[in-house]
């Protein structure tokens, strides 16, 4: 077995790469083709980085998919659904402010959907923002109906929350999660589209 | 024995590919798929509150069963706690039964059996410990519904309705869709969307 344990470790090595790149390139395959933009609704998000946070805004339906059209920019895009109600999205939201923080300048846009109550757009919503340090332009969706805001982000989600969406310079998606993020994984989802220069 | 080698390293072969195949499919990993409507829903078994077992079948009502997958703490599903025990008393006196599944990993059987108290949830909640049936069901999130008829097969997938505000409620999809079954016609719609708290699985 000695003998052999060399051979099983490279054995193992070749397969890993091997399924690792066959599933990056599946991923993209078969990604829904969601699209982004909207100079109206995203105007401030291309600005510099701001050190306070951003007012937050009402979005309905046509608001995010101007959101997630492709006319808008060419720069890759992350995208997140929370509620300051919802446990593991207050959990994971730290380490959001963080990812916003190391590569918004290396080019990620990055924009939150509250699904909080429209009545605490200006109580419980910015405080929360406002204890996490986040500086992200937030949103506060406003419809009557979600189903139709559901299925224009994703095809597959079914509205758990938090669910968070990658797409890179072409509008694709290229990361997702439903329930709270492993931030390694999207980490490193994110490096290979700023890393990439795209 | 050199064949057991060779069995020992496809067998590594196979499960290193497996492992990368579940870490690397950039898609969630805590839902499975939902069956398609009209699937056929076989039967499970799971214990209630205070540990005793009851099987999807011993459960159902003439006409079918209401399975919702509920919570202690989501204030979505809490926001339907009246509504889902409503539904309960209307809809088992025409022989459709309502029963609650909690598949959080965070929520103890005494906590879901406290919380059912507090809250005067009318209808049976069972315990899914490491939500296997939520696995089987795809469930999501809660509250999450499903339709499944007499003959155990699944007529409706979705939301109870569109608005955790019942103020703001214009489509009744889970009583519409229980409506048309018994009134023998299509139903409509068979699947919907809603937000939900993520389910809190093992």
């Amino acid at each position: 077995m000695r003998k052999l344990l060399p051979f099983i470790i490279a054995c193992s090595a070749i397969v890993s790469g091997f399924a690792v790149s066959v599933l990056s390139s599946s991923r993209d395959t078969a990604a829904v083709g969601l699209r982004r933009g909207s100079q109206t609704v995203q105007s401030s998000q291309t600005k510099a980085h701001p050190a306070t946070p951003q007012a937050i805004r009402l979005v309905d339906l046509e608001g995010v998919k101007k959101l997630i059209s492709s006319d808008r920019q060419t720069k890759p895009l992350l995208i997140n659904f929370w509620a300051t109600w919802c446990d593991p999205c207050r959990d994971e939201f730290p380490d959001l402010v963080k990812v916003d923080q190391d590569y918004r300048g290396k080019g990620l846009d990055f924009i939150a959907i509250s699904l909080d109550d429209t009545a605490d757009i200006k109580s419980t919503v910015p405080e929360f923002l406002r204890q996490m340090k986040a500086t992200m332009p937030v949103y506060l969706l406003n419809v009557n109906d979600p189903e139709p805001v559901i299925m224009a982000v994703d095809k597959d989600w079914g509205g758990a929350l938090p669910a968070t969406f990658l797409y890179d310079a072409q509008g694709k998606v290229v990361f997702r999660h439903y329930g709270r993020v492993k931030t390694p994984e999207l980490r490193e989802a994110i490096e290979k589209l700023v890393g990439s220069k795209q | 024995m050199k064949k057991q080698y060779a069995f020992a390293l496809f067998a590594a072969m196979l499960l290193i590919l497996a492992g990368a195949v579940m870490a690397g499919s950039g898609k969630s990993s805590d839902a499975a798929m939902s069956p398609a409507i009209g699937a056929t829903i076989g039967d499970f078994t799971l214990p209630d509150t205070d540990g005793k077992d009851h099987s999807l079948n011993s459960l159902k009502g003439k006409n079918g069963v209401v399975v919702i997958f509920v919570s202690v703490q989501c204030p979505i599903s809490n926001a339907y706690n009246d509504r889902m025990s409503k539904l309960a008393d209307d809809y088992s006196a025409r022989g459709i039964n309502v029963i609650g599944i909690n598949a959080n990993k965070t929520e103890s059987a005494e906590a879901v059996k406290e919380h059912a108290a507090a809250k005067h949830l009318s209808f049976t909640i069972l315990k899914d410990p490491g939500n296997k049936i939520a696995d089987l069901l795809g469930a999501q999130h809660t509250p999450e519904a499903y339709y499944i008829d007499a003959g155990n097969k699944l007529l409706y997938h979705g939301r109870i309705d569109n608005s955790t505000d019942t103020a703001k409620v214009e489509s009744n999809d889970l009583r519409d869709a229980l409506d048309s079954a018994l009134a023998g016609k299509p139903i409509q719609k068979t699947t919907s969307l809603a937000f939900g708290c993520s389910i809190k699985r093992v």
